[in-house]
């Protein structure tokens, strides 16, 4: 799987999802270069986290298409195994944060990080621990390895899980409001985790309603609204200068709010 | 193998009135089970343990052993004493045991609506029996009426259980019409057929009532 | 209390008691496998298998055990099918718990929040593996006590098998009844002694919970 230097990462074209009558989202266009950080804001029922989870295949998209690093998440013509062996090789390569953790309360901290490794890449068992051990490093929980999801902090629950999407080496990392559902003197942590990844040049795509940390982390902006990307921009201009009514109000809307 | 429905079909009014006789035990059950069963539930958690331990024990013992046990120590048993026709052992046979179900239902249902509500009632200045009557009571019943039902219809299915100590309901009647026919399958059949219709009628009329219940919880 | 009685008549009751087991046992074994095959059938991509076993679930629950017992045992000859009765209690109570059995699986499976599905799914596990490594190992405490519940509603209903004349233990105790007169003693001993196994599958299905959710006490 090589491919030349100047393919987009992740590039969705048109892509188009509903639930019933309601549309999610109407045909929305990203190229993400690799190395880059995107953050998406905009109100809830906007669609984000459906396009987050589209790029994932945990939602099965209506239109358009998404390559990730040039190979295409959707195949229509793959039926039944051969679709599940195709899906399963492209979710090696992504990394997915989720709002609610989703650790596996069954096992401790170190098996969370280390059964997709030991289990997808047959990795031997020294060598996931020695991966494991440095991943829960990087994000500070080397002392926890041992202990079991249930006695840890919000803030340390979102870390393991980063370090476990981490575990696969993958392309690009997925964030869906990952900092949404902690306690707000826990959020700082999970943002430093993130910040380090930033300065590693690691792929990211950051859905989050925390406006100062998505101003100071990424690249790029997407502000969505009703199943439309309403405009992007760099972070810089789209929270100072914005071009669009809507985005106006709601920034000022959350920037008031955040004080 | 031959089918021969037909003798079936010549006994079928044997067959509804079997069918009657079944209803009319199920309902007799459910009033006394339901009834008594709040009742013993009230009993077992508001009196003092003299009242209450025998009482739960009882529930205790009801809903450890079979029914078919249950049935075979009434019948015999109080048939030892008094002179009382078949019919009415199963019926509080069926009630006794159903009657310990539900009350287990009920004292679940009756703590878990007391949590909050008693203390609420007690500081608008209700007494002890009134808010239990006006407050707990009701609310514990409308908690209480999806596992209710499900209990009964469970309870109905056990109303064949009843031909053991030859009460003329449903499968009893047909026993016989068995022995005069020698049409086993044919017979069992359509018994399994026709509960399966009265199963379908009382999960509908469930789904009916747990509809309207839930405005009232 | 006649107590002569009651220490004369115990042996017999032991006997019969552990036919009881036998046959619940060796049902419980069978509806495993049943419940299992049920499932896989209602989770199967193609329609009809999942039909097939939404009916049988269906009727199986809609019925009366009893019925299904004489039915097997009574009519089951007129479709060649001819069983002993300590074969034929063991055969229908097997695929009727099978059916409750199933269900208990399906809802425990169901129980395990999505996310943890999501979250395996994403790091590329498949369905399968997900279900090995993921789901099964966090439903399985939900499972067992459920089941629990449903082997102690099968030896229960086991005591319909003496209808069929099979000796177990409200058979036993009913011959007891009808030949000594003493129905308080016998049902006395009975009951204990339905108790004593009733107690027994509980703290087995305790222990298995335990086993099963052990990391939730880590």
């Amino acid at each position: 799987m090589t491919t030349s230097t100047d393919t987009p990462m992740v590039e969705l074209k048109g892509v188009k999802k509903h639930f019933g009558d309601l549309e999610v989202l109407k045909g929305i266009d990203l190229r993400v270069d690799r190395g880059r950080i995107i953050s998406i804001i905009g109100p809830s029922g906007s669609g984000k986290s459906t396009l987050l989870r589209s790029i994932n295949h945990l939602e099965v998209i209506d239109g358009g298409n998404i390559l990730l690093d040039g190979m295409p998440v959707n195949r229509p013509d793959l039926k039944g195994l051969a679709f599940e062996r195709h899906i399963n090789h492209i979710r090696q390569n992504m990394g997915m944060v989720f709002q609610h953790f989703n650790l596996f309360p069954h096992m401790s901290t170190l098996d969370n990080v280390t059964l997709a490794p030991r289990r997808l890449k047959g990795m031997q068992s020294t060598d996931a621990r020695e991966l494991g051990m440095e991943l829960l490093e990087r994000v500070g929980l080397a002392d926890k390895a041992k202990a079991y999801p249930s006695s840890l902090s919000g803030g340390q629950k979102q870390r393991v899980a980063i370090a476990r999407a981490l575990a696969m080496q993958p392309k690009v990392m997925l964030f869906d409001e990952a900092t949404s559902a902690l306690d707000p003197e826990l959020v700082e942590e999970v943002n430093r985790v993130m910040k380090g990844l930033a300065e590693e040049h690691m792929t990211m795509l950051i859905v989050t309603h925390e406006m100062a940390f998505a101003r100071d982390v990424s690249d790029w902006t997407m502000f969505m609204d009703e199943g439309v990307v309403v405009e992007a921009n760099t972070p810089d201009r789209l929270f100072s200068d914005p071009d669009h009514e809507r985005t106006c109000h709601f920034l000022r809307k959350h920037l008031g709010s955040q004080g | 193998m031959e089918f021969d429905f037909s003798p079936v079909i010549e006994y079928f009014p044997t067959l509804v009135q079997g069918v009657g006789v079944t209803l009319l035990i199920g309902l007799a059950v459910a009033v006394m089970s339901i009834v008594g069963g709040q009742i013993v539930a009230v009993i077992s958690l508001y009196t003092r343990r003299v009242v209450s331990w025998p009482l739960r024990f009882f529930i205790w013992l009801f809903m450890t052993t079979p029914l078919l046990l249950q049935l075979y120590f009434l019948y015999f048993g109080l048939g030892e004493l008094i002179l009382i026709p078949a019919i009415v052992v199963g019926i509080l046979g069926l009630g006794f045991h159903y009657m310990a179900y539900n009350a287990d239902i009920f004292v679940a249902t009756i703590r878990s609506v007391s949590d909050g509500q008693y203390e609420a009632s007690r500081s608008l200045g209700f007494g002890h029996i009134r808010t239990l009557i006006y407050i707990i009571l009701p609310q514990a019943f409308y908690r209480a009426l999806p596992q209710l039902s499900n209990n009964m219809i469970i309870m109905v299915k056990d109303i064949s259980v009843l031909s053991a100590i030859g009460i003329g309901e449903l499968v009893y009647v047909s026993q016989y019409a068995i022995s005069v026919t020698f049409r086993p399958f044919e017979f069992y059949i359509t018994i399994a057929v026709i509960y399966y219709l009265i199963n379908l009628m009382m999960e509908a009329g469930q789904s009916w009532i747990e509809r309207r219940a839930a405005y009232r919880r | 209390m006649d107590f002569n009685l009651m220490i004369d008549i115990t042996p017999l009751l032991i006997k019969a008691a552990w036919v009881t087991v036998d046959i619940s046992a060796r049902a419980l074994f069978l509806g495993l496998f049943i419940a299992a095959a049920l499932v896989a059938l209602r989770t199967s991509r193609l329609a009809p298998p999942r039909w097939l076993a939404r009916a049988y679930i269906s009727v199986i629950r809609g019925t009366p055990y009893f019925v299904q017992l004489l039915l097997v045992f009574y009519g089951g000859p007129a479709i060649g099918l001819r069983l002993d009765p300590f074969t034929c209690g063991v055969m229908v109570g097997a695929f009727n718990i099978g059916a409750y059995i199933s269900e208990a699986m399906r809802g425990a499976i169901e129980s395990v929040d999505s996310g943890q599905s999501e979250a395996s799914r994403s790091l590329g596990f498949g369905r399968l593996a997900t279900l090995q490594h993921i789901i099964l190992p966090q439903a399985a405490g939900l499972m067992i006590r459920s089941i629990g519940v449903l082997a102690i509603i099968l030896v229960k209903n086991s005591s319909l098998v003496s209808i069929i004349s099979v000796v177990e233990l409200t058979y036993q105790a009913q011959r007891l009844i009808g030949s000594t007169y003493k129905p308080l003693e016998v049902f006395m001993l009975s009951a204990l002694m339905y108790i004593v196994i009733i107690y027994a599958v509980m703290g087995m299905i305790e222990f298995l919970y335990r086993r099963a959710t052990r990391y939730t006490y880590r």
